[in-house]
């Protein structure tokens, strides 16, 4: 089976290269073999949807295995680059459990029973990271006990962290399907067509615009479409929509979701309901200026200290400091890799972004900002994943940076 | 025709002439494929096996013994009395698996997928008359 990848596709992705640069990494730490469990790391490897929880298997040398949910394996073949032996399923059964069938590969098929296995543990703000549980490694590390367990994970994140051409052009259609997203959304509430329409409802009419245009997933992590309205846009960054009711005088917040080829498409526009007030529009010429200003701020070179610094001292010169929540990104990879910049274990505080992380050129983030004024309830969002370019950045959604007063 | 001793020689030779006349390739879906069972705790207390192998759906390889089996792609490994239950059909095999009473080593996927052959298998080695 393929899944289609090949050299002449703008799309394509040399999952060759990847296990290579994983390997390489590998003999320089002596691991013999590296049992990942996250999904960033199924999706890296894989390059196919993996929902459930899986395990892939990396020798030093030669091809991965990927051990899923018995459901799904034949789903999976058919979908990813891997063949048949390299898909395996297992399933609550003598022998072809999780434990048994990966205790029993690692020791008698690949005969590696000496040596330094690599894993991955630690933690997140995101649920479904899909580090190794602790019951996982008790029976794992009881069911191998000659293998010294080495927690290994930046070894996939410092392979994945700089985007080849083909992943970056799969954020970018994700990022073209959003925008068809937002300009269904828009048509939907234009010309009084909010009236009556509830979050849920145009989080709907979006999904169903973004699917025809190409995308498999709103990726259900946050809530699929994060819409807010009136008070609820002033909460904070995570807004499942909801059954309220626009109403006319409240601000729109749409932060659409798409997924092409595993590639995320993340982009939120803001509107006001008319009839808007004077401090409605002063807080959203603020919110505009200081995306505006990150936008150009970024670059190979900067880093997040720096931005957030820099955003700071603009925000403070406008008088509306009080109102931009700290930060300006967050980390953003292949389906499951969702959170902190960067790759590296040592860092200032473990498992959130380095703000001495330097970036470099085909880096990507989502720009990510937030403003909230609960109490004249209002707030805006903006998401847009970047790639990092030598003296900037490119933005990958194209809806123009506005927010606009519609009736 | 008198009962034969189970994965005895004159046994495992009534298999094969009985596999390799009702299992065609074409009901075997022109399958590749090789199994091993391998017998703990046998009525003489030694450990033996039983060896099947398709080529293109047709029969390649079927024998029984004792030491080293052949290599096979899929391994089962279970006490002769639970494989003696599943032949006489007092034990099914997915039960038997699901509550760790067969060890399955080998691609379960595809295992799984090819169920269905190892189903008509058992059912041939089932019309033999046996002693168990």
């Amino acid at each position: 089976m393929t899944n289609g990848n090949n050299g002449s596709d703008p799309y394509f992705v040399d999952t060759d290269k990847r296990i290579r640069d994983i390997q390489k990494l590998m003999q320089e730490r002596d691991i013999d073999v590296y049992l990942g469990s996250r999904i960033r790391t199924m999706s890296f490897i894989v390059d196919a949807f993996v929902p459930w929880r899986s395990y892939i298997v990396i020798p030093a040398e030669g091809l991965p295995t990927l051990f899923t949910f018995v459901i799904d394996a034949a789903r999976i073949l058919s979908e990813t680059w891997m063949d048949e032996d390299h898909v395996r399923a297992y399933f609550g059964a003598g022998g072809a459990d999780q434990i048994e069938s990966i205790q029993y590969f690692i020791d008698e098929e690949l005969g590696i029973r000496k040596g330094r296995l690599g894993y991955e543990t630690g933690m997140a703000t995101y649920t479904a990271e899909g580090w190794m549980t602790h019951y996982e490694y008790e029976q794992f590390s009881a069911a191998l006990p000659d293998l010294e367990f080495i927690n290994a994970h930046d070894i996939v994140d410092l392979a994945s962290l700089i985007k080849d051409e083909g992943t970056i052009n799969r954020f970018r259609k994700a990022s073209r399907i959003v925008d068809e997203g937002h300009e269904a959304a828009r048509a939907a509430v234009e010309n009084a067509g909010w009236k009556g329409m509830t979050e849920t409802e145009l989080a709907g009419i979006a999904a169903l615009a973004m699917r025809k245009a190409g995308s498999v997933s709103e990726w259900n992590f946050a809530g699929l479409n994060e819409i807010s309205s009136g008070w609820r846009t002033g909460l904070g960054a995570c807004t499942p929509p909801t059954t309220k009711e626009f109403q006319a005088g409240e601000p729109l917040m749409f932060d659409l979701h798409a997924m092409f080829k595993l590639a995320l498409g993340d982009h939120s526009h803001n509107y006001l309901l008319a009839p808007s007030t004077e401090r409605q529009r002063w807080h959203a010429d603020n919110f505009v200026a200081c995306v505006d200003f990150v936008a150009r701020s970024y670059r190979a070179g900067a880093t997040p200290g720096g931005l957030i610094t820099d955003l700071g001292n603009f925000a403070e010169d406008r008088g509306c400091s009080d109102f931009i929540l700290p930060g300006v990104e967050h980390g953003i990879g292949l389906f499951g890799d969702e959170w902190r910049v960067g790759a590296g274990m040592d860092v200032p505080i473990p498992y959130w972004t380095d703000p001495d992380h330097v970036y470099r050129e085909n880096e990507m983030v989502i720009l990510a900002m937030q403003y909230a004024a609960p109490e004249d309830d209002i707030g805006f969002r903006y998401e847009n994943p970047i790639v990092i370019e030598k003296g900037g950045c490119e933005l990958t959604s194209k809806y123009p940076l506005a927010i606009e007063e519609i009736s | 025709m008198a009962n034969l001793k189970y994965l005895s020689p004159e046994w495992s030779e009534e298999a094969r002439i009985r596999v390799k006349a009702e299992l065609t390739p074409e009901k075997m879906h022109n399958l590749s494929s090789s199994m091993t069972n391998i017998y703990q705790n046998c009525p003489d207390g030694r450990t033996m096996y039983m060896f099947v192998e398709f080529t293109g759906g047709e029969l390649t390889g079927f024998e029984t013994g004792d030491g080293e089996p052949p290599r096979a792609e899929f391994k089962i490994i279970a006490e002769y009395e639970t494989f003696a239950k599943i032949t006489r059909a007092e034990l099914g095999a997915v039960k038997a698996l699901t509550s760790r009473k067969l060890t399955l080593r080998g691609n379960m996927a595809k295992a799984l997928r090819l169920a269905p052959q190892v189903d008509k298998l058992n059912k041939v080695l089932a019309t033999i008359p046996t002693d168990f």
